[in-house]
């Protein structure tokens, strides 16, 4: 077939640019990688076949900068432009510009990217389309208007606390507050307010209750410009904490064929009525009972396609390229979408990110000593780092998505238990104790899922503090070892170890065979 | 064999340089960057019988695999109160580590290094159980006359400064917000130590700083 273009610019970096990239490769296309200067060198910029400086190091100057983007776009001769996720994967301004430069954005149109950035206006098309939202409001709260306060604690009541108060601008889990209490209520509006003005340029809040229990599950979806969109099956995305995914898996365990045939005609109606062209993610959250409510909808490729690439069997980037080039949705796509209430096999994927698990998953940045990432059979890394790369504080902490496929949900259990065991990472802390401790947990083997997993189940400081122990003991002994007596220093009538035939000190044979002894086998 | 463990006998000072004796205790501790507190510090020894920890023998044992990899077995203990020898004799777990490269202070005889376990990566310091008594014996003598000296703040992580509250000459108390470090969007708050005065502060806003590096005394 031909490709879709013949040149095309990834506007992003890391694993998902190579990802990106690799995708063009494959469709016989050649790829532009833009770089920061603290990624000249990066894995992306290497595996591209041209690649365009952008600026300094902080996002605000490279990356998040749409103009010297589309400049290099245009200088290059690229046809299109692929975002990625995150940086301007969701402005509406950039898809625009990138189209009245004359090329092809590689995601929706920028009229629904615009329509379903806006968490409003999202919740409005979807009531619009019949379709249940979480309760809360459909306007903008008017935090500064002290005549309306009264109306808002009413409206705060009928929805119900926990509440939560939300930018419309937000995503990406950022732009959120928690609110338990009525009389916190103000408070928490104007300064949610003030940090959405100052993160996304709009001030805008609304109220969203706080579904709990409920598991937060995903569905993928593929649209083309005749506007038919289907549904390629739905990922479970739970585990996660301060709403960033830690683990995402589909297809979304516990759901019956007739809930996923309600869940995916939910998304599909969502994505309908926005007129959603290309890729894009519609999320939901499922209650106690069973219900699903819809929450929003990213209108990018998201972190997590390559589960549903793995249970599917279809090349997402791939098909958002013949998608982007106005062809309709593949023989493949639809196959894929037939077949999405009835999968046959499970993937789940793990983040590892340069974040202290024993620290709330406080950031970690540093330069990686040692990076030695799993292999063999199901399993798929995602990942644009190698021993001796700098982890910079300046982007996200992902440093790569570990990936398992199997026929089912245990098979991909023990498959992700053995991947992550192979695991070996040096100089930076990493949530693979995260992963490990999840993966041997009983709640989570019997599927049971929620978006407060991680804090009824996860005590990082006490996992961390057994590892210590260990690690002390293991260094006390190493340095034992090291530590040779210098010969000419030891009288010969001191009882001085005498080296044993391997070439070690005695004591450590000593110690060795004291622990044999005691402890057969 | 005499041991050099925490319970030694204080007056029993090492010999000269490679008697080897010193070295047949390490005190390991978690290294200068530790974040978290109540992180504990052991004495590892040796003895013709076996491995003591804190002078308690213990069933420990490292083999090494490579250069890099090595196995601690940790035999579990034995269920007490059980009669016979053959019938609780406990059981051995064995724990896969990796051992970065040892690092060493020529002047204080202190090693560190990396030591990763089920994924936890721990910068460890150790040093000669012997040496770390006697340098001990001189700081307290020392700190007694200077209880209340400069205290440095340095960058537990790297980043960017986004905020600082402080200026040479304020009085802070503990807990007190001294700046706003910025890594990877998130904002971390760096609070006061103790009570005191800001002597120095070697940062401004909109300066990137690396792990170590200081940003501000206080006296």
């Amino acid at each position: 077939m031909t490709p879709p273009f013949s040149r095309v610019l990834v506007a992003n970096r890391g694993e998902i640019a190579l990802r990106i990239i690799r995708a063009c490769h494959e469709l016989g296309m050649e790829a532009v990688a833009v770089y920061s200067d603290a990624d000249a060198s990066a894995a992306h910029v290497r595996a591209a076949d041209l690649a365009v400086r952008i600026g300094p190091p902080p996002s605000a100057e490279s990356y998040l900068r749409a103009d010297a983007i589309v400049d290099a776009a245009v200088a290059t001769g690229a046809e299109a432009v692929h975002p990625g996720y995150g940086f301007l994967a969701e402005r509406a301004s950039f898809a625009e510009a990138v189209e009245r430069a004359g090329l092809v954005f590689v995601g929706p149109d920028h009229r629904s990217i615009a329509a379903l950035g806006d968490k409003l206006a999202a919740r409005r098309v979807a009531t619009e389309a019949g379709v249940p939202v979480v309760p809360g409001t459909l306007e903008p709260v008017l935090v500064d208007r002290p005549d309306r306060v009264a109306g808002i604690v009413d409206e705060a009541e009928r929805i119900g606390f926990p509440l939560l108060v939300k930018a419309a601008a937000g995503g990406g889990g950022r732009g959120i507050r928690r609110v338990e209490r009525v009389e916190d209520l103000p408070a928490a509006l104007l300064a949610g307010s003030r940090e959405a003005a100052a993160g996304f340029g709009d001030g805008t809040v609304y109220l969203e209750h706080e579904v709990l229990p409920a598991r937060h599950i995903e569905v993928q979806l593929l649209g083309d410009r005749t506007g038919a969109v289907v549904a390629l099956g739905e990922r479970d995305c739970s585990i996660q904490r301060r709403h960033q995914k830690l683990i995402e898996e589909s297809p979304a365990p516990g759901l019956s064929e007739a809930d996923r045939r309600e869940l995916h005609g939910l998304a599909v109606r969502v994505a309908s009525a926005a007129g959603l062209r290309n890729a894009a993610t519609a999320e939901f959250l499922r209650d106690r009972e069973g219900r699903f409510w819809f929450l929003e909808v990213n209108t990018r490729l998201q972190v997590e396609h390559g589960v549903t690439e793995l249970v599917s069997g279809l090349d997402i980037v791939a098909e958002q390229f013949g998608l982007a080039a106005g062809r309709p949705l593949s023989d493949r796509a639809r196959e894929a979408a037939a077949g999405a209430a009835t999968p046959t096999s499970h993937a789940i994927e793990v983040r590892l990110s340069a974040e202290d698990p024993a620290r709330a998953f406080a950031p970690a940045p540093g330069r990686v000593t040692a990076w030695v990432m799993p292999g063999g059979p199901g399993v798929r890394v995602d990942t644009a780092i190698e021993a001796g790369e700098r982890v910079s504080p300046d982007y996200d902490p992902l440093v790569a998505k570990l990936m398992v496929h199997a026929a089912d949900r245990p098979a991909a259990i023990a498959r992700l238990r053995r991947a992550l065991d192979e695991v070996e990472i040096g100089g930076i802390q990493t949530t693979l104790p995260f992963h490990r401790y999840v993966v041997r947990d009983p709640a989570f083997i019997d599927g049971e899922l929620s978006t407060g997993w991680v804090d009824e189940h996860w005590d990082g400081p006490a996992e961390r503090s057994a590892a210590v122990g260990m690690a002390l003991r293991a260094a006390g002994l190493a340095a034992l070892d090291e530590a040779t007596p210098t010969p000419p220093a030891v009288p010969a009538a001191t009882p001085a170890p005498a080296a044993s035939p391997d070439g070690r000190s005695s004591w450590r044979a000593e110690g060795r065979r004291a622990a044999t002894d005691r402890w057969p086998g | 064999m005499t041991l050099d463990g925490p319970s030694a006998d204080a007056t029993r000072a090492p010999g000269p340089d490679g008697d080897g004796r010193g070295s047949r205790a390490m005190r390991v501790r978690v290294g200068p960057a530790s974040h978290l507190d109540g992180d504990p510090t052991v004495v590892v020894a040796v003895s013709p019988t076996g491995v003591l920890v804190d002078g308690t023998p213990v069933g420990l044992d490292l083999t090494s695999v490579d250069g890099r990899h090595a196995i601690l077995h940790v035999a579990e203990p034995a269920v007490s109160g059980v009669s016979g020898a053959a019938g609780n004799a406990g059981s051995e777990r064995a724990v896969r580590l990796t051992l970065g490269a040892l690092e060493r202070r020529t002047e204080d005889a202190v090693g560190r290094r990396e030591v990763v376990v089920d994924g936890w990566r721990v910068l460890v310091e150790v040093e000669p159980e012997a040496r770390a008594a006697l340098r001990e014996r001189a700081r307290r003598g020392r700190s007694e006359r200077v209880a209340g000296g400069p205290v440095d703040v340095r960058a537990i992580i790297p980043g960017r400064i986004v905020a600082l509250n402080v200026a040479s000459g304020d009085d802070v108390t503990a807990g007190q917000q001294l700046l706003v470090l910025e890594a990877m969007k998130m904002q971390n708050e760096l609070r006061a130590p103790r009570d005191g005065t800001i002597d120095r502060v070697a940062v401004a806003v909109g300066e990137d700083v690396e792990v170590g590096d200081l940003l501000l005394v206080i006296r």
